[in-house]
């Protein structure tokens, strides 16, 4: 099995000089993971999630991504241009045009798969946070990519739509063998969800499947609450 | 009225930068960055004076004196990055410095004051060229990277990630805000033009309508400014620039009103 992502003695600060946000961090994610990024608040998660990017460039190491084609949900809250004047069809439009796609059916395709082909004609700051979310994600499945990178897809997302958001997500995992990583604060959602779990804590990494994860972390994070 | 030729090269530029102005102007308002066009019009007199004071084109000498500040205004940006509205305040204090300080020195070969209130006299022939090569320029250019313009000014990241070269188009943009603003000075003059900019766009914005529409509203508040600004300001025997920018917020004021009067009746109704 091949990686996807791999990042060797990755070290990255804002300033790039010590003390570092991110410490050394080696991570390997394999075609076909579905990784979820875990974390406390400020340890650096979405800086990751940038650095893998390339809105970033990394302080010292490297990171090797070989994905041909990445698709990329924003966070919601990040999302400030709600009243910007576009329908979700010139939306998608603009996207084929910048990935050179000439099939326009694209657009209805990545729609019918979301289950939102009814919207395209809406305009985009008129819909609710989870059908937002469904139309981002159908942006990002526009070129068929092989890495699907998302930044907290559930943050603004009522219960109903997170659920099917995941369930979509697993979905496309499995069947088509894309690649997800995904920064969470969903907790429940992660562990459910996904193969893999990153746990960012003091700028260091630790990747472990999710039973493990529950296992070990919380059960000490609980102790730590305890005591 | 349009039997005088002055007229007629007045009207000739008001329809090219009717369609210009909104074109450019869209991608500022809805980037939040209406104040650069306040900025780079205030520039331009920096670039209107450099060109009288070498005896060459003012229009040129705005256009290219503008686009320098514009490209300054892009590569500050990385150095000031949460400090951007004092880059605006850097370029506004050296641009309009070096206009005060040439037209102070009584070096000028030509009056400056027209190009701060706008006139429909000075419209020269070199000028109708010269806005026409411009114009064309700027609007096959605004064609050209129209998805990759409105995807950066929608969501930057989603265009850096579909492989649009942002720098480079921010720093074309720069001069394409610098072209929509030298073809503007004679008639608008440089203290009113960034409301031919901001304020047709902000009109259409009201309608609540996708980007194409909104662009299509733009130019049909832009041109019905101007137009009527340009004939109005002729019969009543004022600077054509001041009494746009009068039409252009009475257009913003005359639709927010009609648009609550439709909401009212709606709910009403319901």
């Amino acid at each position: 099995m091949f990686f996807t992502i791999q990042t060797n003695e990755l070290y990255f600060s804002y300033t790039g000089l010590p003390p570092y946000l991110l410490n050394g961090i080696d991570l390997e994610i394999k075609d076909g993971a579905y990784v979820s990024i875990l974390g406390e608040n400020g340890c650096g998660k979405s800086t990751l999630m940038k650095l893998i990017l390339g809105f970033l460039k990394p302080s010292k190491g490297t990171i090797v991504t070989k994905a041909k084609q990445i698709g990329y949900v924003p966070q919601k809250n990040d999302f400030s241009n709600s009243n910007f004047p576009i329908t979700v069809y010139e939306m998608l439009n603009a996207y084929r045009k910048l990935l050179k796609i000439k099939n326009k059916e694209v657009i209805s395709n990545v729609l019918q798969k979301v289950g939102m082909s009814s919207f395209q004609d809406s305009l985009m700051g008129t819909l609710s946070g989870g059908q937002s979310q469904k139309i981002f994600i159908a942006r990002a499945l526009m070129g068929n990519p092989d890495l699907l990178i998302l930044d907290e897809p559930s943050t603004g997302v009522d219960i109903g739509s997170q659920k099917e958001i995941y369930h979509f997500l697993t979905s496309v995992n499995k069947k088509n063998g894309i690649t997800i990583v995904s920064v969470e604060h969903n907790l429940d959602a992660a562990i459910s969800n996904s193969t893999l779990i990153y746990h960012l804590s003091g700028g260091k990494g630790h990747l472990c499947t999710p039973e493990k994860y529950t296992a070990e972390f919380l059960k000490n994070e609980q102790l730590g609450r305890i005591r | 009225m349009l039997n005088y030729s002055f007229m007629q090269n007045a009207l000739f530029v008001s329809v090219f930068i009717s369609i210009l102005c909104p074109c450019i102007g869209i991608f500022l308002v809805l980037r939040r960055y209406s104040m650069i066009g306040d900025t780079l019009s205030h520039a331009s007199l920096a670039g209107i004076t450099i060109g009288l004071l070498c005896n060459q084109s003012p229009i040129l000498g705005a256009f290219v004196f503008t686009s320098i500040c514009g490209a300054l205004i892009e590569f500050l940006r990385t150095y000031f990055k949460k400090y951007t509205d004092l880059i605006l305040t850097i370029v506004l204090s050296l641009s309009v410095g070096i206009a005060i300080t040439i037209i102070s020195s009584g070096k000028l070969h030509a009056n400056a004051d027209s190009f701060l209130f706008g006139s429909v006299l000075t419209v020269t022939e070199f000028d109708r060229i010269t806005v026409f090569v411009l114009s064309m320029i700027s609007v096959c250019t605004l064609i050209f990277l129209y998805n990759q313009m409105l995807y950066i000014a929608y969501d930057e990241e989603a265009a850096k990630i579909a492989g649009v070269k942002v720098k480079l188009i921010n720093y074309v943009f720069s001069i394409l805000v610098a072209s929509a603003i030298s073809v503007s000075i004679r008639i608008v003059g440089v203290l009113v033009l960034s409301s031919m900019i901001a304020l047709p766009v902000a009109t259409a914005l009201q309608l609540g309508k996708g980007f194409k529409l909104t662009l299509v509203f733009s130019i049909v508040f832009s041109v019905i400014d101007i137009l009527s600004g340009l004939f109005i300001s002729y019969y009543l025997n004022v600077a054509p620039g001041g009494f746009t920018a009068l039409i252009s917020v009475a257009v913003l004021v005359l639709v927010i009103l009609v648009r609550r009067i439709a909401f009212q009746i709606k709910v009403q109704a319901v």
